[in-house]
């Protein structure tokens, strides 16, 4: 494999999970949502993959064995958010605090449940796609090259 | 079984208390409504559905254990049969009380589910799934024509309620054909010739299954349809004699192909469709007499046919012999089942002292009122149907000792005994089954019937044509030589020339061209591409042929502004041509990726920031998966397997691209020329964006307007992940 993919990708991992923390963080007011976001991270991952192969990514990134965890997690939330209301009986995915009312802000961060699907989504989109690639990696890695 | 029983006693509650009806709105956005009432030809049908089915149930739960014994399998699989049962006699009860079409088209399509399945039961053998694929799609097929039907007659006078449009129809083109459409589907489904060819084959059936089929649902929906639509069937007399021809030819064929046949099962078979025949000779007859005989017919066909099935799943359980030739003198070593099919098979006869007898009297009296050739058809008719029964009946239970029997479960033949009973009591007192028939004909009719048969000791018509059917269909009996060679003769030529042969080559042939449709696509890469691209192309080009063009494609100009975007599009350009013409592996790749991030930094300067994100995220998971196969593949070409030049197909490929090509470009400059903020939605979403305490509309969009759009989308995703677990891992999660 190349080299200059080599020395990247294992660096890139930093940055991108930034990038995304940045993407959720600054919320509603500019671009991009939590399914880029996830992409982003999941690409970074996938890259690992392939310079590392799955094994040696493995290792070194332990916390991706719970990738559909993050994946129920991420669905479970996304639920919550959009569907807690309907027990108060309130339409799905009402909005909280409603329009007009004041929101709590940290730094640019905005607490309202809509952000909250957001980081559902978020982990669902990273969970599912580093699972599909570990999935398929294996299968490769299992019949062989 | 207890179902059924609870269904039969509230229809009879609902019977004695003079009706009801429901109207639901279903789907008040398509004018559609759960209309449904309790009236005259709902009640007789219902009460058919429920009671022979109580009956029939009784005799499943007595036979299918056997059955299932015979073929080895486990007992849990009559959790598949029941089920199916109930569902269809619901279906049936519901398509009784239906007087909305789309309803009606509903549950008649249900009606042919459940059969599929229940035909379809023994699912090892391959003649059980042709026969239940093939009553799918004969009888499938037809309510499509209903549902056309339906379609016509709502664009005609904007409603499908059936009373409705019965105040509001005339006489015109389109209501005719609507109705005649309607009336192809009730053919289909009741075996009517030339759609008749399903229901000898659907005998693959468990026996309960046909009996039920036969007598009392699918099939009897078929002239149910038939006997509620009635009065749009009149509007036309071309409608009410091709009612009438098809009837007689079912008749006929009916008959002559049930006295071919060998396999007591098939004997049955072929006579429902005659039977069947009578009834739609009926309703073509026209008439408030014919209408009343047609639904008393219906009755005394059901309770005669269903024991009759029911006799026959009977005999060959015990003997293990389904064939008429190896059958015989079992009246000794089954006397009450004899005595009781006796009964059964004189009700199909129409002889005096049974229900039967009455159905013939009506149909004769109203064949002399549709003039004298009908009527000799109609003592022709009778007499092939005395010859036919006779036969089966003779065949089983006289004449020399074939194989012999072994003990059977009362419950085989209790249900029959029942049956027979309901039979005789109606040959002594018919009022009640009268009473029936006239409410359920005044429906059909549109106006009251008067059903009032009885025992009249005179040299009337009916009777002489009662007494010329006798003596003629004996006839036919006496004379096996000259009957087996006209019939075999029959079934012969129906073999030929018969509707069968053109399905089986019909769909033979649909087979053969979308296997060699889908051969050629899957062949190699170029070919799925083009399956995709040209097709499209096609469409797009033929849409923009029949639609005006007028000031569609605008011209615009070029400022200096738009320098940036003028040279990525030039880069993209360039990029799109390397990586059609560059015959080596990593280039087109890379000149791939350098189109992607072209066409992204030319949205973010078009000030789509969202779509460029996007863009940039599509385009680096394409470059990464392209590295990712590469990193696979290996070093060095093998040097024996230099492949030889490259075969080129240039014409073809060439030809796709360019249909390809124009028509996207064609499609893209018309919607770039009429670039107005679209009002409705997006115009409203963007005004509310500040309210949802948001920056972006495309973000708040899709987490919070869209939201529940949003998450479908994420629940395909996971449930994506889960398939690919399944499929490649054998379901580990990790």
């Amino acid at each position: 494999m190349n080299v200059v993919v080599d020395t990247i990708a294992p660096r890139l991992l930093g940055p991108s999970l930034m990038v995304a923390a940045a993407i959720i963080v600054k919320g509603y007011t500019d671009v991009g949502d939590g399914f880029s976001a996830g992409v982003i991270v999941a690409l970074a991952i996938s890259l690992r993959y392939i310079t590392l192969g799955p094994e040696l990514t493995e290792r070194s990134l332990p916390i991706l064995r719970y990738a559909p965890v993050a994946t129920s997690v991420g669905m479970l939330i996304a639920l919550g958010f959009g569907f807690a209301g309907v027990v108060a009986g309130e339409p799905p995915f009402t909005h909280h605090p409603g329009p007009g009312d004041d929101v709590v802000k940290i730094g640019t961060l905005e607490l309202i449940t809509a952000v909250g699907f957001d980081i559902g989504l978020f982990l669902l989109v990273t969970g599912a796609l580093v699972t599909l690639v570990h999935h398929l990696a294996h299968l490769v890695e299992e019949v062989g090259p | 079984m207890a179902s059924a029983v609870a269904g039969f006693a509230a229809c009879l509650a609902g019977r004695i208390a003079g009706g009801g009806s429901v109207d639901l709105e279903w789907a008040p956005t398509l004018d559609m409504r759960l209309e449904l009432a309790f009236d005259g030809l709902a009640a007789l049908y219902a009460l058919l559905a429920t009671g022979i089915g109580a009956l029939v149930f009784a005799y499943g739960a007595g036979y299918l254990p056997l059955h299932l014994r015979h073929q080895g399998r486990s007992k849990r699989d009559a959790r598949r049969f029941w089920p199916w049962m109930v569902l269809f006699m619901a279906a049936m009860v519901g398509l009784a009380c239906a007087l909305d079409l789309v309803l009606l088209f509903v549950l008649f399509d249900i009606t042919a589910i459940a059969s599929y399945f229940l035909i379809g039961f023994d699912r090892e053998r391959r003649e059980a799934r042709g026969a239940a694929l093939m009553a799918m799609l004969v009888t499938g097929i037809g309510a499509v024509a209903l549902l056309i039907g339906a379609v016509l007659l709502y664009a005609e006078y904007g409603t499908f309620s059936i009373p409705e449009l019965f105040a509001r129809a005339e006489a015109d083109g389109t209501t005719v054909a609507a109705a005649a459409l309607i009336a192809v589907a009730a053919l289909a489904k009741s075996a009517q010739v030339p759609l008749h060819f399903w229901l000898p084959r659907a005998m693959a059936a468990p026996t309960p299954v046909s009996a039920y089929l036969h007598s009392a649902a699918m099939v009897a929906a078929g002239v149910l349809v038939l006997g509620r639509i009635h009065p749009l069937l009149a509007l036309d007399d071309r409608v009410l004699d091709g009612l009438l021809v098809v009837g007689l030819a079912s008749i006929v064929v009916g008959s002559l192909l049930g006295l071919a046949h060998d396999e007591l099962k098939q004997i049955l078979a072929h006579s429902t469709i005659s039977q069947y025949g009578y009834v739609v000779a009926l309703y073509g007859m026209g008439g408030a007499t014919a209408a009343g005989a047609a639904a008393f017919y219906v009755v005394a066909h059901a309770i005669a046919k269903s024991a009759l099935f029911m006799t026959a799943g009977a005999v060959t359980e015990a003997t293990g012999e389904s064939r008429l030739s190896r059958l015989g003198g079992l009246w000794r070593r089954m006397p009450a089942l004899a005595v009781a099919s006796g009964v059964a098979a004189a009700t199909l006869a129409a002889l005096p002292l049974t229900l039967g007898f009455f159905k013939d009297e009506l149909f004769f009296a109203a064949a002399v009122d549709a003039g004298p050739p009908v009527a000799a058809m109609a003592v022709v008719a009778a007499a092939l149907t005395f010859a036919y029964i006779g036969r089966f009946w003779l065949g089983i239970f006289a004449g020399r000792p074939g194989a012999e029997p072994s003990r059977v479960p009362a419950l085989l033949v209790a249900p029959v005994a029942v049956l027979a009973a309901v039979a005789l009591a109606g040959g002594l007192v018919v009022a009640p089954f009268a009473r029936l028939a006239e409410a359920a004909g005044a429906v059909t009719h549109g106006a009251p019937v008067v059903v009032d048969p009885a025992y009249h000791l005179a040299a009337s018509a009916e009777n002489l044509m009662a007494l010329g059917a006798y003596a003629l269909g004996a006839l036919i009996l006496a004379a096996p030589r000259a009957r087996e060679v006209v019939v075999a003769a029959v079934a012969r030529a129906g073999d030929v020339v018969g509707p069968r042969r053109i399905y089986g080559t019909s769909l033979a042939a649909l087979n053969r061209w979308s296997d060699a449709l889908h051969g050629a696509e899957v062949r190699d890469l170029r070919n799925s591409i083009a399956a995709v691209l040209v097709p499209t192309g096609v469409l797009v080009a033929v849409a923009f042929i029949v639609t005006p063009t007028e000031g569609v494609y605008q011209v615009g100009e070029i400022h200096h502004d738009d320098a940036p975007i003028v040279v990525l599009l030039i880069l993209s350009v360039a990029a799109a041509v390397t990586v059609a013409r560059d015959d080596g592996r990593v280039r087109p790749v890379l000149a791939l990726s350098v189109l992607g991030f072209a066409l992204a930094a030319a949205y973010a300067i078009l000030g789509a920031p969202d779509v460029a994100l996007v863009a940039v995220v599509v385009e680096s998971v394409v470059t990464l998966a392209f590295i990712g196969v590469y990193s696979r593949l290996p070093s060095t070409e093998p040097v024996e397997l230099v492949p030889p030049r490259r075969r080129r197909r240039p014409s073809r490929n060439v030809i796709a691209g360019i249909v390809a090509g124009i028509t996207s470009f064609v499609a893209i400059w018309a919607a770039l020329s009429r670039t107005s903020v679209a009002g409705g939605d997006a115009a409203e979403q963007i005004e509310r964006t500040p309210s949802a305490h948001g920056g972006d509309v495309v973000t708040v969009t899709l987490a919070d307007f869209r939201g529940l759009d949003t998450m479908v989308e994420i629940t395909v995703l996971a449930v994506a992940i889960v398939g690919v677990a399944s499929l490649l891992r054998r379901g580990r999660s990790w």
